[in-house]
C-alpha cells in the first residue's frame, strides 16, 4: 500500500471517529472549545505514534499470548511521558484536559491500530498510519470542537466569529451539547456520503 | 465517616456527576452495549463487580507501595495492570467456580479492561483525596450510576427499533440524540449536593 | 514451564524498560515543574502583598483540620509583617479551586487570585473575570462574606455569577475559610516561626 493511501485512510476512508467510532470518551468530553479539542489530539497522535512505532519495532520479539499486556505497557509509557511534558511545557492545557490525558491509555483507537496495524506491519508503514490515524482524530475533534465552540461561545479559537446580538448557546458546550453535536455530525455526513453514493 | 457523607459521595456520583451523562466515561460499552436492556444490565453488573474490586486493589497499591517510594508518577501504568490482571482473574475465578455467573457476565469481562469508566474511576478517587471506604462507596456510586444510564438508553433503544427514523439518523446518530436529551435531563440534579 | 518462565521474563523485560524509561523522564521534566509552580506562587504572593519583599511559609501545624486551607504566608518587610496570603482550595462543581487571598496587615482584603481549577468552560470558569474576582479587593475582615443573587447591598455582599452560583459559592467558601485563619490565628500568634517541609 502506498503511504499517501496510507494517509489518506486515517483520515477519510477509516477515519477513527466519524467511520470505526473509536475512543469516544475524549471526543465528547474535551471538545467544549476547538483549542482543547486540538490539544487533546495532539497528545493522542503523539502517544499513537510512540506506541506503532515501539510496538511494530518490537513485533518479532513479543510473543502473541502476552502480547495485549505488553502493548498496554507501551501505550501506558507513551501516556505518562507525554502526560509530563504537557504538564511542564503547557500547564494551562494540562488543566483544561485533566483526567482524560492518562485515560489516552484506555483510548481503544491506540490498542486498535497496535493490534491490526503496527503488531503486522513494518516500522516506517506503522508510523505513516500513526500519522494518518493520528491526524484523522485530530481532524474530527477539531471539528466538533469547533462546531460548539461557535454555537456555545460564539467562538472559534477564540476568535470571535459572530455578531453581536448572536445569543450563544450555553448547552453546546455542556455534556448535552457533545452528544447532540456528534449525533447531528454524523447524521449528516451519512447524507453525504448517501447522496455521493447516489451520483455515482 | 458519617452516613451523610456516605450519602453525598453517592448521590453525587450516580446522579450529579454521573459518569456517563456528565463525566464521559464508559461511553464505549454505553453506545455498543445498550441495544438490549438485558445485556445493559449484565454489563452494568460486571462494571460494578469489578469498579469496587479495582478501587480497593488501587487504594492499596497506590497508598502501599507508589507513595513511600515517591513513585506516584507511576501511577497510569500501575493501576492499568493492576485492573488487566484484576478482570483476568475475576474472569477465571467465575468461570471455575460459577458456570452460570459465567455465562451471564463472562462475556463482557474483557471489555471491561479498556473501559474508561474504571481507570477513570480510581484515577479521580486519588484525585479527590477519598479514604479507602470512601473510595469503595466512590465506585459503587460510580457503578450504580452507570448501570442506570445505560439501562435507561437500552430501553429507550429497544422502543426506537419501532418507529420510523430518517435514514441519515438510523443507528449511531439518533442513539447520540437520545443520550443528549437524557444528559440534559441529569443537568437538573446539578447543584443537589 | 519453560514458556511460562519465558513469557514472564520479556513481560518483566518490557515492564523494567518502560520503568526506566519514565524515571529518566520524570528527572527531566520535574524539575521544570516545579520550578514553574515556585516562581507562579512568587508572583501571585508579589502581586497579592506588593510591600513584601520577603515570605515566610506559616508553621504548617497551625493549619492542620482547617478546612479548605492549603498553605499560609506572611509577607515581610524589615523584619515587620505587612500582609498574610492563605492558599486555599474548596470544591467547586467538578474539582477543586485553587486560590491565593491576600490580607492587608490590618486585616483587608487586598485581593484574590483564581488558580487551576476544573469548573464548566463558559459557565464556572468565569470566576476567573474580573467583574467576579474584583469584588473580593478591599474586604473588611470582621464579617464573613455572602453570596447574593442580584444587587448588592451590604459591604460583605458579593453578587455570585449568574448560571454558576455553585462555582461563586465555593470561591465565597474559600475566601471565608482564610478569612476564618486570619481573625483564629494569623493575627494572633508570634511571627517567624518555624515551618516544615
Amino acid at each position: 500500500m502506498k503511504f499517501k493511501e496510507l494517509i489518506r485512510k486515517g483520515i477519510v476512508t477509516e477515519n477513527p471517529v466519524f467511520i470505526q467510532l473509536l475512543g469516544m470518551c475524549p471526543v465528547l468530553a474535551v471538545t467544549n472549545t476547538a483549542e482543547n479539542a486540538l490539544g487533546m489530539g495532539a497528545a493522542t497522535t503523539a502517544v499513537l505514534l510512540g506506541s506503532n512505532f515501539v510496538i511494530s519495532l518490537l513485533r518479532k520479539f513479543i510473543p502473541s499470548k502476552i502480547r495485549i499486556p505488553a502493548f498496554v505497557v507501551v501505550i501506558a509509557t507513551f501516556v505518562t511521558m507525554v502526560g509530563m511534558v504537557m504538564k511542564a511545557y503547557f500547564p494551562a492545557l494540562d488543566a483544561a484536559l485533566g483526567l482524560f490525558i492518562p485515560l489516552i491509555v484506555v483510548n481503544c483507537l491506540i490498542l486498535a491500530r497496535a493490534e491490526a496495524f503496527a503488531s503486522k506491519n513494518s516500522v516506517a508503514k506503522s508510523i505513516v498510519d500513526g500519522i494518518g490515524m493520528g491526524i484523522g482524530f485530530t481532524v474530527a475533534l477539531v471539528i466538533l470542537g469547533a462546531v460548539r465552540e461557535l454555537l456555545g461561545f460564539g467562538s472559534i479559537f477564540g476568535a470571535v466569529m459572530t455578531w453581536s446580538s448572536f445569543e450563544p448557546a450555553m448547552v453546546m458546550i455542556l455534556p448535552p451539547g457533545a452528544f447532540l453535536a456528534l449525533g447531528m455530525l454524523l447524521a449528516l455526513y451519512n447524507k453525504i456520503a448517501s447522496m455521493n453514493l447516489k451520483k455515482q | 465517616m458519617s452516613a451523610s457523607s456516605i450519602f453525598i459521595i453517592l448521590v453525587s456520583s450516580i446522579l450529579v456527576n454521573n459518569f456517563v451523562l456528565s463525566r464521559f466515561l464508559g461511553i464505549c460499552p454505553f453506545l455498543g452495549v445498550s441495544k438490549q436492556v438485558e445485556t445493559a444490565f449484565g454489563m452494568g453488573m460486571a462494571v460494578t463487580f469489578v469498579m469496587a474490586l479495582a478501587s480497593l486493589m488501587t487504594y492499596m497499591v497506590h497508598h502501599f507501595i507508589l507513595v513511600p517510594r515517591e513513585l506516584e508518577y507511576l501511577q497510569t501504568i500501575a493501576f492499568i495492570l493492576v485492573i488487566a490482571s484484576l478482570v483476568q482473574l475475576v474472569e477465571m475465578i467465575i468461570q471455575k467456580s460459577s458456570p452460570t455467573l459465567y455465562q451471564s457476565l463472562g462475556v463482557y469481562l474483557p471489555l471491561i479492561t479498556t473501559n474508561c469508566a474504571v481507570l477513570g474511576l480510581t484515577i479521580l478517587n486519588i484525585q479527590m483525596e477519598l479514604s479507602m471506604i470512601e473510595a469503595v462507596i466512590h465506585a459503587i456510586g460510580a457503578a450504580v450510576g452507570f448501570s442506570l444510564a445505560i439501562v435507561l438508553f437500552a430501553a429507550i433503544r429497544e422502543k426506537l427499533e419501532y418507529y420510523n427514523v430518517p435514514e441519515p439518523f438510523k443507528g449511531f446518530p439518533i442513539a447520540l440524540i437520545i443520550a443528549s436529551f437524557m444528559s440534559l435531563a441529569f443537568l437538573g440534579f446539578t447543584g443537589l449536593v | 514451564m519453560r514458556e511460562v518462565i519465558k513469557l514472564g521474563f520479556i513481560l518483566l523485560l518490557i515492564t523494567s524498560v518502560a520503568a526506566v524509561v519514565l524515571g529518566v523522564t520524570n528527572d527531566a521534566t520535574g524539575p521544570i515543574i516545579e520550578q514553574r509552580e515556585q516562581e507562579e506562587k512568587e508572583r501571585a504572593l508579589k502581586t497579592l502583598i506588593p510591600d513584601a519583599s520577603e515570605f515566610i511559609a506559616v508553621d504548617c501545624s497551625l493549619l492542620i483540620d482547617k478546612e479548605d486551607i492549603v498553605e499560609a504566608y506572611e509577607g515581610i518587610k524589615d523584619g515587620v509583617v505587612v500582609g498574610y496570603a492563605v492558599k486555599v482550595n474548596p470544591s467547586g462543581y467538578s474539582g477543586d479551586i485553587n486560590i491565593i487571598v491576600g490580607f492587608a496587615s490590618e486585616g483587608k482584603t487586598t485581593g484574590i487570585i483564581i488558580g487551576t481549577h476544573t469548573e464548566t468552560p463558559g459557565l464556572g470558569s468565569r470566576i476567573k473575570e474580573d467583574a467576579f474576582v474584583q469584588q473580593f479587593t478591599d474586604k473588611k475582615t470582621e464579617d464573613m462574606l455572602v453570596s447574593v443573587k442580584g444587587i448588592v447591598g451590604q459591604d460583605n455582599e458579593i453578587q455570585a455569577i449568574s448560571g454558576a452560583t455553585v462555582s461563586s459559592d465555593a470561591v465565597i467558601d474559600g475566601v471565608n475559610a482564610a478569612i476564618l485563619l486570619l481573625s483564629e490565628i494569623l493575627m494572633n500568634h508570634s511571627s517567624g516561626c518555624s515551618c516544615c517541609g
